[in-house]
């Protein structure tokens, strides 16, 4: 594992992203309330570049009629075909059964399962003396 | 009141996409709509997959509209306007291929707009919205075809005026939520290619050709397998069709692929193109820019390489004589 430079904490404020090049990879970070996360800008369905989506809440699982707005600016949204991913943890909305590790390692293995991967790729990012640090 | 005074700009007023209509990365950082900017188009589509033709479906919206004047105004100033941009001033490379749009609410015009532009050397097939008060087989549209018969030209029909305007929705009454509008609409695509069939409109004018834009091509196997059996029986009360309704496909009907159903099982996948002769009907298309846009590269399985190629060029190149 290879530790990356990628920026100021100060220049992503709470709320904001920024798209980096790292070990060949394109990868968003994203300051969500003082944390910093990283996922590959590339969604899983299509290859879109789902770090320029929309970075808002998800209407959680709920009774039918009943919306219950959840995860606020937590929740990152492919500008594509509009597939839903948590941030902080790199898994989709609409099947978050598989940890991100687990169906990473899945796909790589090509054990049968479905060519569709709901998770992202996500890097382990620290703040070092002021400096973004990512893990890839 | 010219009519250029009149115009709005109308579109569908409802069952619009929760989230976001069109790819957020085709907005033009300039401003203006998704897919107006022909440089960032080429930049993300031909470009990017090296496509050689672009055959443009614009969307005007036009047979919502009552006044049948009114909407073919709107499709001939669009044909216009497409003529003088996209398929001039924009394709100094020839990558842009045009469709003309036409109103159906009154096929008597429809066909002179038609007249009017199938000299054009970049106008490869008529358009219309699939949302209609009536099937598409019958005698009300004949003008239409008459039209596109007598200058080769296929006619393309595309979803998204369906339950607008003066158009029917083609459920039992309107759902309440867009995911099953716009999951109907391959509906009214069944039943006009039903009426197509049943009609005798390929009878009635041997050279129409129509092409399925956007409205799904699994369903074709199964509706062919009830078609077929039930004409056997029934023929009698449509003799003008003379032989199996799925054996008119081939020489009239080419559907294009996106949004392509995509069975978790690629072996599944496989096993449909076998069953809807994908390798005769099937045209690759991204519906660049909107949300649902197929990657070429990404939207399909590894197909087998003849069926691949065909999907992706041969049938389309064909079909529509893209390369004189």
């Amino acid at each position: 594992m290879t530790s990356y430079v990628v920026g100021r904490a100060s220049e992503i404020v709470p709320g904001g992203r920024k798209l980096v090049d790292v070990g060949g990879r394109s990868v968003g970070v994203f300051n969500i309330e003082g944390r910093f996360y990283a996922l590959r800008n590339a969604c899983p369905h299509q290859g879109a570049p789902l770090c320029l989506g929309s970075v808002k809440g998800t209407a959680e699982e709920s009774k039918p009629g009943e919306y219950v707005w959840g995860r606020e600016g937590m929740i990152l949204r492919c500008p594509w075909h509009g597939w839903e991913f948590d941030l902080t943890t790199g898994r989709s909305v609409f099947n978050p059964h598989r940890t991100r590790v687990r169906s990473y390692r899945m796909s790589v293995e090509s054990d049968g399962e479905s060519p569709v991967d709901p998770s992202v790729e996500t890097y382990d990012v620290t703040v070092d003396d002021g400096l973004v640090v990512v893990e890839v | 009141m010219p009519w250029r005074d009149r115009y709005k700009g109308e579109r569908r007023s409802f069952f619009l996409n929760p989230v976001h209509g069109s790819r957020l990365d085709s907005m033009p950082a300039g401003g203006g709509l998704a897919g107006s900017d022909p440089d960032l188009l080429r930049e993300q589509l031909i470009d990017a997959y090296d496509v050689s033709y672009a055959i443009l479906v614009a969307r005007t919206f036009c047979n919502i509209h009552p006044d049948p004047d009114y909407a073919a105004a709107i499709a001939s100033a669009h044909n216009a306007w497409l003529a003088e941009t996209w398929l001039s001033d924009y394709n100094h490379d020839g990558a842009f291929r045009g469709s003309i749009t036409i109103a159906q609410q009154d096929p008597d015009q429809a066909a002179r707009e038609i007249e009017k532009w199938a000299g054009h050397p970049q106008m490869v097939q008529v358009t219309m919205d699939s949302g209609a008060r009536m099937p598409f087989g019958q005698r009300f549209y004949y003008p239409i075809y008459e039209a596109c018969e007598r200058h080769g030209l296929p006619l393309a029909i595309h979803p998204g005026t369906e339950g607008m305007g003066i158009n029917h929705q083609p459920t039992p009454g309107y759902p309440t939520h867009y995911i099953e509008w716009h999951c109907s609409m391959s509906l009214s695509f069944q039943a006009h290619l039903v009426s197509f069939l049943t009609e005798g409109v390929f009878e009635r004018f041997p050279g129409m050709r129509i092409v399925l834009l956007e409205g799904g091509v699994a369903w074709l196997a199964p509706l062919m397998w009830r078609l077929d059996p039930y004409w056997k029986a029934l023929r009698s009360e449509i003799p003008w069709v003379r032989k199996p309704p799925s054996e008119y496909l081939r020489d009239h009907v080419r559907l294009a692929t996106q949004p392509l159903e995509r069975p978790a099982d690629d072996r599944q996948f496989l096993a449909l193109m076998e069953m809807i002769d994908a390798e005769h009907l099937l045209m690759f298309s991204s519906d660049y820019p909107h949300w649902d846009f197929d990657s070429p590269t990404r939207a399909f399985p590894k197909l087998p390489d003849a069926l691949r190629e065909a999907i992706f060029s041969g049938n389309a190149r064909s079909f529509y004589k893209l390369d004189g």
